[in-house]
């Protein structure tokens, strides 16, 4: 028998009609490392919860699920693990030790093997400096890490993780999930990881489970389920190499990491460096709209700097993205620019005029808007509806006014139908249109944009590439500051680099990633020695099909 | 029903037997510890019956969580000064979940926050002056929750008497002893303090209380609960 | 970390009860003088410059304050000095006032010492030995100050940009903070429940619980309690006999000076200088090892 067997089961929440999960079944092996992948509400978060009988949602349950015989029946708190997205509402005390102490507590087991094995998990996780640190002074990152070794602690036999990384930069991310595949490995607890970030993640795992519309389209390898899914609408969302690998036809097996995706590269190009010409895009002599000149900023007295000199020129209808590690200062650029902090030297001019010269209400009414990195700090009431009219009277709007005109900023983005739902019950990519419709209504001529892509699908991430490239072309300037390079190449007119307080490189995407080995996107990384210049999968496939109609 | 008469008679017949003993058999000791003693006499009877009882974890949370609510009312408003919704917060609580989670959430935010602004002998006095609080208000909630004046009404009753409460503390710890004059002239002198308790319990309970009702109402529903 | 504070949770305790309860039991001006700097001396340990001089600007105040505001509601006394409205503003209440004064200092003292000292891992430590649910309620409340700090924040700057605090006027700043407030609401409830959850995920109230913690009871504090029964017995029995007592009205009564009260005057400013002897040899032993480095 294997370690967990689902059969045929179907779920269907209260007070909806439709099954979130439609009739799966799986078989989950001892030690395997599974990756559980599909977009926004395709029902993995419930699936995955499902498993865990103390956080399965309620609603009508069909189907059946079978723990092997190391389980308990019904299986003890302490032999499934999760760990789920947001780091602060699962880590449930104060204090780093007792956070990890936590499960074992529960379990009751004698002072001094808890003592032992809090110690030794720390030195595994490397949490031992942060032993006695309280749980609120530790990063993002370390949040994480904090959640998985609590869960570990307990020696499961079944680790589960919904999207844990999603909150997390790419290099805080990678670490994170090596930690987890180490386990894997030396251990041998059996993982089922559900993600929507698949470039580095999908290499890693000796399954894929891949789930659309609540039903369960394929389950195999990485590489088989590459080639069974290549004409699916996932699979835009698949890792850059198998991308790749479809756009030239798809031919033998599917890579699936930059190294594969090199290989297939030179199978397709031999020896030979094509020809690539980035799309000329004309030098626009556009007005600036928002312009800062010298920007020096620290947040204490005797602190350090954290802008040095910075300056920064933002055209009329220009997408100017900003690159940078964690705590390098994006977030607080973005604060000094919006007028939320000030500069001890430097000037910040919107069409022309300091910030300062500004009333604090005139500076974001057609001003400047800022997306904060959590787009639930937005909202203040219980439906969409009563925000988006909540700011209209604040703006002086009249009541009945409001509420039109809220509906009709709702059609304009397409969020008609989430009108009704409450902030708090939207998925990342619905919370982030309806923040951007709030935005909008205050009429910006800058946007700023801190993480917009954050804990989105590829699916929402396209449909906001090109929402920012409509508000592009009505004149709006947008400025974002992200982790996320392979956004940042498809919107961007000018892409930056932020390190140590000033701004690096600032140029059209291809002049800027094509210089850069870490910064940049994974296609260039494998195009470098063969199509040099390009940035894209789309880039190199139109490159090497001109080059084999040349040579025909 | 019967554990809450039995906590009902020790607050109402317990305490001021106690403090009628103290003045009459034991006139000679300080008041100051029959203060104390009093106040730990109030506490005593809803912690251990608390602690007693089967309670679901989320139900814990939601506590905690409101006693934060109220603490970080207390720093969030600290512009104007004695605009503070912690007793507000207190009602809230007593009106949605009962007296017991009343009591709590008055007494653990009284010691909560002099976490932050200072613990010492007076916190045992507050933990009960905000935990009564929320006991009567728990025993009131039905009316508190259907008529809306009652309410507001009793906010400024609740902090008029948590005003007068401290100042009763204040005195004794000042002199040892219950000297009228004193009293008096800690009323005088906190009169300000008092009309801005009540004015924000009223404030505070007008704005807050309907929408935190909404909001427990919908997680009733979404985590089924 | 200092070293008084290294002190088992029950050590500590016992220690500050003891000095909290004996200040103001004591009514005695030499008990309570001591009391007051061995709290000045164990303070200026655990304090910087900056806060010395922040609790000098309150603690002087305060004081002058007691002492001029207890002959005007305390009319006892023998020797009047002068008349307001024809009540006696007398010498006595003023040395009344005076001893009034460093006591309420004195207790503020070692409340505030207790406060630097016995942090709330402490406390929840003894806490959640008798009483774990409400220990648990605590724990959690006290982990969401923080969050919820760092969250309104976060709302506060989102709606700054979205037209509340527009003005900067009282009236804007309360309207947006009582809606920031709100949505601070909304948001920690939600959380709560999601808190709640993960806690039963993890096995809470699965059955019996250990309640671990990373402190130790160690010899010295078993010392250091002995010593403490032993001197708060002295100190209960000589109270009890009233070879302290001092009263000071109508007129002072003298110091009592009999070798008992002589003897548990010092045994208290022993108790009361505890602390302070602890974090000076402490530092001085220090010093010495890092020489050493």
């Amino acid at each position: 028998m294997d370690l967990l067997t689902v059969k045929d089961l179907s779920f269907t929440y209260p007070k909806t009609e439709h099954k979130t999960l439609d009739g799966i079944s799986l078989r989950i092996r001892r030690g395997g490392f599974y990756l559980l992948c599909g977009y926004t509400g395709c029902g993995k978060t419930t699936l995955l919860r499902l498993l865990k009988p103390e956080l399965a949602p309620f609603g009508a349950l069909a189907g059946e699920i079978a723990y092997g015989e190391e389980f308990g029946a019904p299986p003890a708190p302490h032999e499934i693990g999760m760990v789920t997205q947001d780091p602060n509402e699962q880590i449930v005390t104060d204090k780093v030790w007792h956070e990890l102490a936590f499960g074992l507590e529960n379990m009751g087991l004698p002072q001094a093997e808890i003592r032992i094995r809090t110690g030794e998990t720390a030195g595994y996780f490397g949490l031992t400096d942060k032993f006695n640190s309280p749980t609120a002074a530790l990063s993002g990152g370390e949040k994480q890490l904090l959640s998985l070794a609590a869960a570990v602690i307990t020696n499961p036999k079944l680790l589960l993780l919904d999207e844990p990384t999603s909150q997390l930069d790419p290099i805080t991310a990678m670490t994170f999930l090596e930690t987890l595949a180490r386990i894997n490995r030396d251990f041998g607890i059996t993982v089922i990881l559900a993600e929507h970030r698949l470039e580095e993640v999908f290499s890693m795992a000796d399954t894929v489970l891949a789930m659309d519309g609540g039903r369960l389209i394929a389950c195999d390898t990485p590489k088989a389920v590459c080639a069974a899914l290549q004409d699916s609408r996932l699979f835009p969302g698949f890792p850059t190499a198998a991308r790749l690998w479809k756009a030239l036809g798809a031919k033998g097996e599917a890579p699936v990491n930059v190294r594969e995706g090199k290989a297939l590269m030179r199978e397709a190009c031999g020896e030979k460096t094509l020809l690539f010409a980035p799309p000329e895009k004309e030098k626009t002599d556009a007005p600036a709209v928002l312009a800062a000149k010298g920007l020096w900023f620290r947040f204490a007295k005797d602190g350090a700097d954290v802008l040095k000199n910075l300056s920064i020129t933002l055209r009329q209808g220009e997408v100017f993205s900003i690159l940078g590690a964690n705590g390098v200062g994006k977030t607080t650029l973005l604060q000094v620019l919006a007028g939320l902090r000030r500069p001890y030297h430097g000037k910040i001019k919107l069409n022309g005029r300091e910030l300062s010269a500004y009333k604090r209400g005139a500076l974001y009414k057609n001003g400047l808007a800022l997306l904060p990195q959590d787009p639930k700090t937005v909202f203040l009431k219980d439906t969409v509806r009563a925000d988006l009219a909540d700011i209209l009277i604040t703006q002086g709007c009249k009541k009945e006014d409001a509420e039109k005109k809220a509906a009709e900023a709702a059609a304009r983005m397409g969020v008609t139908d989430l009108l009704d739902r409450n902030p708090f019950d939207l998925s990342g990519g619905e919370r982030q249109k309806c923040a951007m419709t709030k935005l909008l209504l205050t009429e910006p001529a800058v946007l700023l944009l801190d993480e917009p892509t954050k804990g989105l699908d590829a699916f929402s991430k396209r449909q906001f590439v090109s929402l920012l490239r409509t508000l592009s072309a009505e004149g709006r300037a947008v400025l974002a500051v992200t982790h996320d390079i392979e956004f940042a190449a498809a919107v961007s007119d000018t892409a930056a680099m932020l390190f140590d307080g000033e701004l690096l490189a600032a140029g059209t995407p291809h002049a800027f990633f094509r210089g850069n080995t870490f910064y940049t996107t994974a296609a260039a990384r494998m195009a470098r020695a063969h199509v040099p210049g390009a940035i894209s999968v789309e880039e190199i496939a139109e490159a090497i099909a001109k080059a084999i109609a040349k040579a025909q | 029903m019967k554990k809450r008469m039995i906590s009902l008679i020790i607050v109402l017949i317990g305490i001021p037997a106690v403090i009628l003993l103290g003045a009459t058999v034991f006139s000679g000791v300080k008041y100051v510890y029959f203060t104390l003693i009093v106040s730990a006499l109030s506490l005593a009877p809803f912690l251990i019956s608390f602690e007693k009882k089967e309670h679901t974890v989320t139900y814990l949370v939601l506590i905690g969580v409101l006693t934060t609510l109220s603490v970080i009312g207390r720093l969030l408003f600290s512009v104007v000064p004695a605009f503070k919704p912690v007793s507000a917060m207190v009602v809230i609580a007593a009106m949605y979940f009962g007296p017991e989670a009343g009591f709590l959430t008055g007494a653990l935010s009284a010691l909560l926050s002099n976490f932050y602004f200072g613990q010492g002998p007076w916190t045992v006095f507050q933990m009960a002056a905000w935990g009564l609080i929320g006991f009567f208000s728990g025993l009131i909630a039905h009316r508190l929750k259907t008529s809306r004046i009652f309410l507001l009404l009793w906010g400024a009753v609740a902090g008029v008497a948590y005003s007068m409460l401290m100042d009763i503390w204040d005195a004794i710890f000042a002199d040892g002893t219950v000297m009228l004059s004193r009293y008096l002239s800690f009323l005088v002198s906190s009169a300000g303090f008092t009309v801005m308790y009540a004015l924000s319990n009223v404030v505070f309970l007008l704005v807050l209380a309907k929408p935190i009702g909404k909001m427990l109402e919908r997680i009733q529903t979404k985590y089924g609960i | 970390m200092k070293a008084f504070g290294k002190l088992h949770p029950v050590t500590l305790l016992v220690y500050f009860v003891m000095m909290l309860a004996f200040s103001m039991f004591l009514r005695n001006p030499v008990t309570a003088g001591l009391s007051l700097l061995g709290s000045i001396a164990f303070c200026c340990t655990l304090t910087d410059k900056r806060e010395k001089l922040e609790d000098l600007k309150f603690y002087l105040p305060l004081s002058a304050l007691i002492v001029l505001t207890n002959p005007l509601v305390s009319h006892n006394g023998r020797t009047p000095l002068f008349f307001v409205n024809g009540n006696a503003f007398t010498l006595e209440a003023i040395w009344y006032g005076v001893f009034i004064a460093g006591m309420i200092a004195a207790v503020l003292l070692w409340s505030k010492a207790y406060s630097k000292i016995f942090t709330s891992d402490k406390f929840l430590y003894l806490f959640g030995r008798i009483l774990p649910k409400t220990a648990l309620i605590l724990s959690v409340a006290l982990r969401y100050v923080p969050l919820m700090k760092a969250q309104a924040a976060r709302l506060k700057d989102a709606q700054k940009t979205l037209g509340l605090f527009s003005t900067g006027s009282i009236a804007d700043n309360l309207i947006g903070t009582v809606k920031v407030y709100a949505a601070l609401v909304a948001w920690s409830l939600e959380n709560a429940v999601e808190t709640g959850r993960h806690m039963k995920a993890r096995g809470w109230n699965a059955g019996r619980r250990t309640a671990f913690s990373t402190f130790r009871f160690r010899f010295t504090d078993a010392v250091f309690l002995a010593v403490f029964a032993a001197a708060g017995t002295l100190l209960l029995l000589a109270a009890a006999k009233g070879t302290l007592y001092f009263g000071f009205y109508p007129a002072p009564t003298p110091l009592p000076t009999d070798p008992i009260s002589v003897s548990a005057y010092a045994l208290f400013g022993g108790l009361a200088f505890l602390p302070f002897f602890t974090e000076t040899e402490e530092s001085i032993r220090w010093t010495c090892l890092r020489s050493k480095i």
